[in-house]
């Protein structure tokens, strides 16, 4: 009896136990978007995810979760403080705004509060207006936000996401001070906003943007990127607007796990999940969804992380 | 006249399973407490990878319409609201299922949710153009305006006494307000962990509502058997329709309330419903029977949150703008088959766009006969022993709770709400007026602030809310629902201490 | 009997009230804080305003509990909050739902205790119950929930 038990015991342990990285995964995984659902990087999310259960990428499906809210900092104050770091639990990140949000405070991770395993798009900020706007390129919006300081509306998604930092970027390289319009509701809330005429012009993802226009509803000004997109061949970028924006507004997007998650298994999965983002399937349907793809690997990431944190710094310190 | 030309699509074989299962699914889904219709178009999403465009997003319209409907399954027999949706229909809704009248409050629930729905798919269909500008004319000023218009309801909401009902909405306001506050990102009221997301919605709406029900069933106790069987009575579908026919008021307000109020992006479907009941309330002859299990109830609620379904998508089909969450998970499964909403869609894909449109219409109707079909079975859930209904409704509420979000946060958020609202319910507080103003609060704050920022750079504060004509006509709306409540509280007290001397 | 049950009600809620009033009022960012300041103002002074009805004896609507009830609530009460606060997470959903649902029975269902047929009815009708929660959410909506002990 004595034995039978301990036995039971043993198998239970080995169901429980600590997890090996051979057999990671062994039981379906989580991902936490801190965006609402239907949103860029849940939409996109859900794409590069979609062929794990395949088994020449993890084997196992992942099931995506939102906690949306403040920009993100609800998701990613979760992810930091209360998920549990077991390899089973992963989530999205976007930089810089995970990165700007810890330099500003009131929240409680920060770049080393989690462990990037890879990226997977890089959506630039464009500079939008509604499709009947009196301005025609950076150069008007500039002339007038200078002739009328404070009174250019620009909506963005929050406060310390890509596109507010885009636009402290150009008040900066301009000289300029323009009103930004943080919006309830991400990307989505703020687009409304400029085609409804409610701001005089918007910063938004470029995926966003690109769709808006192709409906007829905005026109793209800039790009705050150093190239040129090729989503949008024709919209020069600042700097060719002799606007000095360089790429920190970009908006990478990628996962990460909770630091204190096993070695082992970060190393399966960042072997792994770069492969899976490659896929034939995901990279066509990303396409035709008009999102822009760009695969790192963990150490490109890290060395991606480290650099923004400097740049941010910098830029938000005057602030 | 287009649409007409590509209902061939929809009954193709594949197409027509595609929406036979989308509808079915869709109601089970609807149905299971903590599923919001937002969140079982997204669990689909991946089904839809393996199919072409139009049939990915037949299955997806089929799932959308009936989860709005199934969510007055568990509305009815369990009092559980499956979205914000349908918290309205609990209210008399539940109360038919006690009295034994399931079967009939799901009959009407079906048929006024088809009766709405299709006139709001209709409305998709031939007004988008008008429709689409009207979506745009409501910027944060009058969002702001619309959210107090919804404030103004709360006392008179389903509440036995008008302090303690804007009592309730009060806490339900500061509830709202818990978390990161989303403009500025600062924390607020997070006094304990489970807290730091903020209070969910739907959470909240399982706590509020399903477990005071199970804290009654247990503080029953242990009857005798057959102390306390309900007779289910049978419900004739005929006598149904012929009821429906007859409630035209409440059936057209509900459906007109829905249909303008499902348009204005960010409110959405959310609130459609208890307006809608609200307003039915106010112009009904019988007002003093609502709550107590009154069809109108049922029928202007569920017509209500159905007819927003085909307005809540103009915003995304012609402008690209999703105006609601589940908008933008249906914007999400057009997005990977490279179709973008807006005059692409409509100029180089109109198979899409009509298919999908049409499947919404045929679903209205499958959804319709398919409920109509399982009403009668459904509604014995009331005969389910109060001891055993208790532990079913205890553990539904912590699995969807918790399946909201993955979070044990939510469920103990889920609970200690839950165990709150039935002592605040012994002193006459109601779980209604709460509920609105968790909904309303963040509507109100974040338009206010937005606007207050908009109108700081340009215009000041003061003309921006208070002046154009839509702003104007919002106010007037709010000035008289609240002048009609004091009037009718007025009334009310007359009567009842007149009724008072003479006892 | 009834009325300090009111008083103790609606004490708390204005005991609440007058907390978020306060912590509205010190906290910082002013900004932040600016609609909970009004909200707070507004439910301070109706949840003052029912006390002092309370306090009075005015309160009309709402029954109070009798001392019935709350016997009678009790064991399920306290059944509610170890399911939820503990056993849910520390045994897995599946099994702590698996008690609960069971222990439930037992307390509530009239059917006499010394029978066996009783006993396994209950048991048949939890495991019913707990096979149709996994299906449901385990199988078809693929909602991962703690796992403990089993599954």
């Amino acid at each position: 009896m004595k034995r039978m038990i301990a036995g039971i015991a043993l198998a239970l342990m080995s169901l429980t136990g600590p997890v090996v990285a051979e057999e990671f995964p062994e039981r379906p995984i989580m991902m936490m978007v801190s965006y609402g659902a239907g949103g860029a990087t849940d939409f996109q999310a859900r794409i590069v995810t979609m062929t794990s259960g395949n088994e020449d990428a993890l084997g196992m499906p992942i099931a995506i979760i939102n906690k949306p809210g403040a920009g993100g900092r609800v998701g990613w104050n979760w992810f930091a403080t209360q998920a549990e770091a077991d390899g089973y639990t992963l989530a999205a990140y976007n930089v810089p705004h995970f990165i700007a949000q810890s330099i500003k405070g009131g929240v409680e991770y920060s770049t080393d509060s989690f462990e990037p395993i890879a990226n997977w798009g890089a959506d630039p900020a464009v500079f939008v207006v509604g499709a009947d706007s009196q301005f025609n390129s950076m150069e008007d919006v500039v002339a007038y936000a200078k002739e009328n300081p404070g009174k250019l509306t620009v909506s963005g998604a929050g406060l310390f996401v890509g596109h507010h930092i885009a636009a402290l970027q150009i008040d900066k390289a301009a000289g300029t001070k323009m009103a930004y319009i943080p919006t309830k509701g991400g990307g989505a809330a703020a687009m409304k906003a400029v085609i409804a005429g409610e701001v005089m012009g918007g910063i938004n993802n470029l995926s966003d943007a690109f769709r808006a226009q192709e409906a007829g509803n905005v026109k793209i000004l800039g790009v705050a990127d150093l190239e040129r997109s090729s989503f949008l061949p024709d919209i020069p970028t600042m700097m060719e607007q002799g606007l000095d924006v360089d790429n920190s507004s970009v908006n990478f997007r990628g996962v990460m796990v909770p630091k204190g998650t096993p070695q082992d298994v970060i190393d399966k999965l960042a072997a792994t999940v770069p492969e899976m983002f490659a896929n034939d399937r995901v990279t066509k349907k990303m396409k035709a969804g008009g999102s822009p793809m760009h695969i790192m690997t963990r150490d490109e990431v890290k060395e991606m992380w480290a650099q923004r944190q400097q740049t941010l710094n910098e830029l938000l310190a005057g602030l | 006249m287009e649409f007409i030309y590509y209902f061939g699509e929809v009954f193709t074989p594949l197409s027509f399973l595609l929406l036979l299962g989308g509808t079915i699914g869709g109601l089970i889904l609807g149905a299971t407490p903590g599923l919001s219709p937002t969140m079982a178009v997204a669990l689909l999403i991946p089904f839809t990878f393996q199919l072409e465009a139009a049939q990915g997003l037949i299955l997806l319209g089929a799932a959308y319409t009936s989860t709005v409907a199934g969510g007055a399954v568990s509305a009815i027999l369990l009092k559980i609201p499956g979205a914000p949706a349908n918290i309205a229909t609990t209210l008399d809704g539940h109360t038919m299922a006690k009295q034994g009248q399931g079967a009939r409050a799901l009959q009407l629930s079906f048929l006024a949710s088809a009766v709405g729905g299709v006139f709001g798919v209709l409305l998709l269909i031939f007004l988008t153009p008008v429709l689409a500008k009207w979506a745009l004319a409501f910027g944060p000023s009058h969002l702001f305006w619309l959210a107090i218009l919804g404030v103004t309801v709360i006392g008179t909401l389903d509440s036995p006494s008008v302090v303690k009902g804007l009592l309730s909405g009060c806490i339900g306001l500061w509830l709202a307000t818990i978390g990161f506050d989303d403009i500025m990102g600062a924390q607020r009221f997070i006094f304990h962990p489970a807290l730091g997301g903020g209070i969910n919605i739907i959470a909240a709406l399982i706590g509020l509502f399903a477990i005071p029900q199970v804290l009654t069933m247990f503080a029953k106790g242990r009857h005798n058997k057959g102390a306390e069987v309900i007779e289910v009575q049978r419900h004739s579908i005929l006598a149904a329709i012929r009821e429906l026919t007859s409630r035209t008021r409440a059936l057209g307000i509900g459906t007109l309330t829905g249909s303008i109020i499902g348009l204005i992006p960010g409110v959405g479907g959310q609130i459609a419903g208890l307006v809608a009941y609200d307003q039915t309330k106010k112009f009904s002859a019988e007002k003093d029977k609502f709550g107590t299990g009154h069809s109108e109830g049922v029928i202007a609620a569920e017509s209500a949150n159905n007819a927003m379904v085909g307005p809540s998508l103009v915003p995304l089909l012609t402008l690209s703008i999703p105006g609601s969450p589940t908008a933008a998970v249906l914007l999400g499964g057009l997005l990977i088959h490279g179709i973008f909403p807006g005059s692409d869609l409509f100029d180089n894909h109109p198979d899409v766009a009509w298919t999908f449109i049409n499947s919404m219409l045929i679903g209205q109707v499958l959804m319709c006969i398919f409920g109509l079909y399982v009403a009668g079975l459904a509604a014995r859930v009331a005969q389910v022993p109060q001891s055993v209904m208790a532990a079913i409704v205890l553990a539904l509420s912590v699995f969807g709770a918790y399946s909201v979000q993955g979070s044990m946060g939510d469920v103990y958020v889920m609970a200690c709400l839950g165990i709150s609202m039935f002592f605040l319910e012994r002193f006459g507080f109601s779980a209604a007026p709460l509920v609105l103003g968790l909904i309303l609060g963040p509507i109100a704050e974040a338009n206010f602030i937005q606007g207050g920022m908009i109108a700081d750079a340009t215009v000041g504060k003061a003309s921006y809310f208070l002046t154009g004509g839509l702003n104007l006509l919002l106010i007037a709306v709010v000035l008289a629902s609240v002048a009609y409540s004091v009037w009718m509280e007025l009334l009310h007290r007359r009567y009842t201490t007149k009724e008072e001397a003479q006892a | 009997m009834n009325r300090s049950q009111h008083i103790i009600g609606s004490g708390v809620v204005f005991a609440v009230g007058l907390w978020v009033t306060w912590v509205s009022y010190t906290q910082q960012p002013a900004e932040a804080f600016l609609f909970p300041r009004l909200i707070a103002s507004v439910f301070v002074v109706l949840a003052g305003w029912t006390f002092g009805k309370a306090v009075m004896g005015l309160s009309k609507v709402g029954n109070g509990m009798t001392r019935t009830m709350f016997i009678n609530m009790m064991p399920g009460l306290i059944v509610t909050l170890i399911y939820v606060f503990w056993a849910a997470k520390s045994l897995g959903f599946y099994t702590a739902t698996a008690i609960t649902f069971f222990a439930l029975l037992s307390i509530y269902d009239p059917a006499s205790h010394s029978e066996a047929k009783t006993w396994v009815k209950r048991g048949v009708i939890t495991a019913i119950f707990v096979t149709v929660m996994y299906g449901l959410f385990a199988m078809l909506l693929n909602v991962y929930t703690p796992r403990e002990i089993l599954f």
